[in-house]
């Protein structure tokens, strides 16, 4: 049976680090390890830097640290990739100078949609 | 596997006099989170409460405690919390497993770990981040290190892991 991923892991890679949150704060220059204890609880998503600085603490890439953010805004981006290649197909052929822009599009799409089925095999 | 979905999650919980030790197991290899929570005065509410956060939190597929019914050993307090774990589990449709000492050991026993010492020893062979959290070795006018709830946790969850094929 499988199940789905936690939102994010960033207790389970403090607590193998032996770090406090009080020593992560400090390490994410923040006051106090409350920020953190949020993070690590569901309440509050980090920004981008602090994503980013979890990442150089753990040595962990931020989509294995936020598995379940990163699993949530894939399945979203590959419903968008989706509904844009379908747009491009249904549309009517572009102007002769734009053909080769168009080609390009659609390629670059479908190399995403296959690579992500791939990955879900 | 599809890369959405991780191994079933499993809760570990393993009562004792001050409280409770719990181990968040994501498949035999992955340890998310574990540790002691103590409730002073063994407070049945508050035992509850404090696990349905952990709950809450982590979301499991399955909890497994021990066995309330074959668990002479144990006092009738914690007994009696097992019971309450388990109707507790059943209303937030959790699968739970109760499982016996004898069990646990009977698995641990393939790797020579019979006594709950040797046991402790395994999993932290097994999950070094629990090394620091061994205690030292118990004298017989000691009573038992409150760390030791985690280790009986991890045991419990890797037990339902080998035992029922998860």
């Amino acid at each position: 049976m499988a199940t789905h991923y936690l939102t994010n892991y960033l207790r389970t890679y403090r607590k193998r680090l032996g770090l406090s949150e009080d020593e992560i704060a400090f390490l994410l220059e923040c006051k106090s390890g409350a920020k953190v204890s949020r993070h690590e609880h569901f309440g509050r998503e980090p920004s981008l830097r602090t994503a980013l600085a979890y990442e150089a603490i753990f040595q962990v890439p931020v989509r294995e640290l936020f598995a379940g953010i990163y699993q949530t805004v894939e399945q979203n981006t590959l419903k968008q990739i989706r509904t844009l290649s379908e747009k491009l197909q249904a549309s009517d052929p572009p102007h002769p100078r734009h053909q080769r822009r168009r080609a390009q599009v659609e390629a670059a799409l479908l190399t995403r949609l296959i690579n992500i089925d791939h990955k879900h095999e | 596997m599809n890369s959405h979905e991780t191994e079933s999650r499993i809760l570990a919980i393993y009562l004792n006099s001050r409280g409770f030790g719990f181990a968040v197991l994501e498949g035999p290899d992955r340890l998310v989170d574990w540790g002691v929570v103590h409730v002073p005065g063994g407070n049945r509410r508050r035992t509850l409460s404090k696990l349905a956060v952990i709950a809450n939190r982590y979301q499991p597929d399955h909890l497994v405690t021990g066995h309330p019914k074959k668990s002479p050993h144990r006092g009738v307090r914690v007994r009696h919390l097992l019971t309450a774990i388990i109707n507790v589990a059943s209303n937030k449709r959790i699968q739970r497993t109760g499982l016996s000492r004898a069990q646990v050991r009977r698995v641990f026993s393939k790797s020579r770990a019979t006594t709950k010492r040797a046991i402790a020893m395994t999993i932290a062979d097994h999950f070094p981040e629990l090394e620091p959290r061994l205690p030292p070795v118990r004298k017989p006018w000691m009573s038992e290190d409150t760390r030791m709830a985690i280790f009986d946790a991890v045991a419990l969850g890797l037990s339902l892991l080998l035992l029922h094929d998860l």
